[in-house]
């Protein structure tokens, strides 16, 4: 474990952590953000320096609201992007400010809302609209011992044409926690929470290792668009390019700011992959296939 | 907010606007900080090309380079949105026989002028001619925009006292335009002539803009006579801009002079040359200078002028907006009609809504 001394100065001049590719500067005088980071972030690189691609606060209302009903407020690089939140959800606002940050203010990379997976030296790109079960996915095949690249974000360097690492707590709504606590029993959970739309959710310590291979990119292998249907079989199938162009596209956060740049990106990357729809119920099965998939 | 310091540093951008060659001697974090008031009072595209001509910053580390790149991408994406709503337009007018003329950012961005570049907007404005706007208005409707539902009193505000429709807003895109048919509202004590503006109205790249001597006194209308304080140091930049792009052309500075008094907006170009030259320097040509100087208001005016201007271009966010609403109610003083800004602000005030509006 590493030095959390510094998070001593949270209050006053903030602490940076890094996280992927980010230097993510943050201050915050609620305990929460505190104890979020205390149970999810050990692992990650803490210091008192102050530089940032992200200057994040996450401060409670002055004033009679405080006792009332204590709300978190979000500032990021001097701006407020969010109307506050109630406070016992100041440790998800951090990640939620992450997601924002990386959406509309990290232009290097095309960011497509994504999970990202790898093994063997070759990445798999999850992607879904929320619901579709990505994010169960991509957490059971973590615990199953795949690097996590990212639960949220495929970042492509369009230089490059690899994807780089951005491993943070994953987050799991509903059903899925039990899931995960059941395939997972030593890992960290933080303690359940109730969202704006009325979901439960927790964030699982992401595992040591691929934290510790934040700085080693990964080599996009295979592109998936997963759906969680009750019952149904494992079915892996092909589908054209064009059409995983254009979901990729859509899925993009950024594509607007970065124009051609953002196209090519994601037209290489999928030119030199080869692209599924999947559509399974059975975990353990899926991640048996994805596996061989994988190495065929 | 306790110990934690969460302001823009427009201090700092001040001090990069009024001396860009301050960008030489900021720190990596500086220099961050500088983006973000940029970004902020909308001028990232600005900040952009200052740091290009100057190849700054040098040696910068990473998570600058990275801010940089995001930036830069930022400030592109922003002058591409533009540039396809200009393209909207463009495809609803055609054919029509219409004539519509791009103000304000979107003229810039259409000239292809210095403000222009990386340039953010809030809204789009056009102008018409009054006895087309009805036309007008329903042929943007049938392209998407349309005027939301809004209460009875602002209706009757916008359509009796104002030189512009509600703001529309495209269904599809939500982007904002307004159509205006003037300048200044209608209640306005200056009453620049629109069609003097539309007659010396110039075609640049297809699109339709004001001629250069217009263009300048239409943002010194709208910054030291109109309501838009919040972009203060933004339109004062774009004057500054402006003044050295056309004065390149020594028949810029007598037209100026000419126009402004065949549109009778004496007080604003004076205003907009002098904090200008105070502000950034802008060289003026001796002749046109003195001519302009004898615009002056009375001293008294002056002088509470130049110490609101200053505070609200200058300022910290802490004391900015007590400056800020001082030029607020000067500019609807000469907006309105004494009783009509009475009448106005009570009704405002009782309706609630936002702080200075």
């Amino acid at each position: 474990m590493r030095s959390l001394e510094p998070l001593s100065q949270l209050d006053t001049a903030g602490v940076q952590l890094s996280i992927g590719p980010f230097r993510v500067r943050l201050r915050s005088d609620i305990v929460g953000v505190r104890t979020y980071l205390e149970t999810v972030y050990t692992d990650f690189p803490i210091t008192s320096e102050t530089a940032a691609h992200f200057d994040i606060a996450i401060v409670s209302t002055a004033g009679w609201r405080q006792w009332m009903r204590p709300q978190a407020n979000l500032v990021v690089n001097g701006v407020r992007p969010f109307l506050p939140l109630p406070e016992d959800l100041s440790g998800a606002l951090f990640e939620w400010s992450l997601n924002w940050c990386v959406g509309d203010h990290a232009h290097r990379w095309v960011a497509i809302h994504a999970a990202v997976v790898e093994r063997d030296g070759q990445a798999v790109v999850l992607s879904g609209v929320s619901g579709a079960g990505k994010s169960t996915l991509c957490a059971a095949l973590v615990v199953a011992g795949w690097r996590l690249l990212s639960d949220e974000f495929a970042l492509v360097d369009p230089q490059s044409g690899l994807l780089s690492p951005l491993p943070r707590p994953v987050s799991l709504k509903n059903q899925s926690i039990s899931i995960l606590k059941q395939r997972n029993p030593s890992g960290v959970f933080t303690p359940e929470r109730i969202d704006i739309e009325g979901a439960t959710f927790v964030h699982m310590k992401p595992p040591l290792a691929s934290v510790r291979q934040a700085g080693e990119p990964a080599r996009p292998g295979m592109i998936v668009f997963p759906r969680w249907t009750r019952d149904a079989a494992t079915r892996l199938e092909p589908i054209p390019k064009a059409y995983a162009l254009m979901r990729l596209a859509h899925q993009s956060f950024n594509y607007n700011y970065l124009g051609v740049r953002g196209y090519e990106a994601i037209a290489g990357m999928v030119g030199r992959t080869d692209c599924y729809t999947l559509e399974y119920s059975d975990l353990d099965d899926v991640i048996g296939r994805l596996a061989s998939a994988r190495t065929r | 907010m306790s110990r934690i310091d969460v302001a823009l540093d427009y201090p700092m951008l001040a001090r990069v606007l009024r001396d860009p060659s301050e960008l030489s001697r900021l720190s990596a974090e500086e220099f961050s900080r500088t983006i973000d008031a940029a970004d902020a009072a909308r001028l990232l595209g600005w900040l952009l090309e200052r740091c290009r001509e100057r190849n700054l910053p040098l040696n910068p580390p990473r998570w600058l380079a990275d801010r940089l790149v995001t930036a830069d991408a930022r400030a592109r994406g922003y002058e591409r949105a533009l540039r396809w709503e200009i393209n909207r337009l463009q495809r609803a007018f055609l054919g029509t026989g219409l004539t519509w003329i791009l103000m304000k950012g979107a003229g810039y961005v259409a000239a292809n002028l210095p403000p222009g570049n990386g340039r953010r907007v809030a809204d789009i404005d056009i102008m018409v001619a009054e006895r087309d706007l009805s036309r007008v208005e329903q042929l943007l409707n049938e392209h998407g925009w349309e005027i939301p539902e809004m209460h009875p009193y602002d209706t009757r505000y916008y359509r009796e006292w104002m030189h512009e429709l509600p703001a529309m807003v495209h269904r599809d895109r939500r982007s904002v335009l307004d159509v205006h048919h003037g300048i200044l509202p209608k209640t306005s004590r200056l009453k620049p002539s629109p069609e003097r503006l539309l007659a010396h109205s110039i075609v640049v790249n297809g699109l339709r803009v004001f001629c250069p001597a217009h263009m300048i006194l239409q943002g010194a209308a709208h910054l030291f006579h109109d309501g838009d304080v919040a972009g203060a140091i933004r339109d004062l930049v774009d004057l500054d801009q402006l003044f050295r792009e056309f004065g390149r052309d020594e028949r810029f500075w007598p037209e100026l002079v000419a126009e402004t008094e065949a549109l009778d907006l004496r007080r604003p170009a004076y205003y907009a040359v002098r904090y200008a030259r105070l502000e950034f320097g802008t060289p003026v040509p001796a002749e046109p200078l003195r001519a302009i100087e004898r615009w002056a208001p009375p001293s008294v005016v002056r002088y509470s002028m130049d110490s609101m201007v200053r505070r609200s271009i200058a300022a910290s966010r802490r004391t900015a907006p007590v400056a800020a609403f001082g030029l607020w109610v000067r500019m609807h003083w000469g907006k309105m009609p004494a009783l009509h800004l009475v009448r106005h602000l009570t009704r405002k005030s009782l309706m609630g809504g936002g702080r200075y509006h």
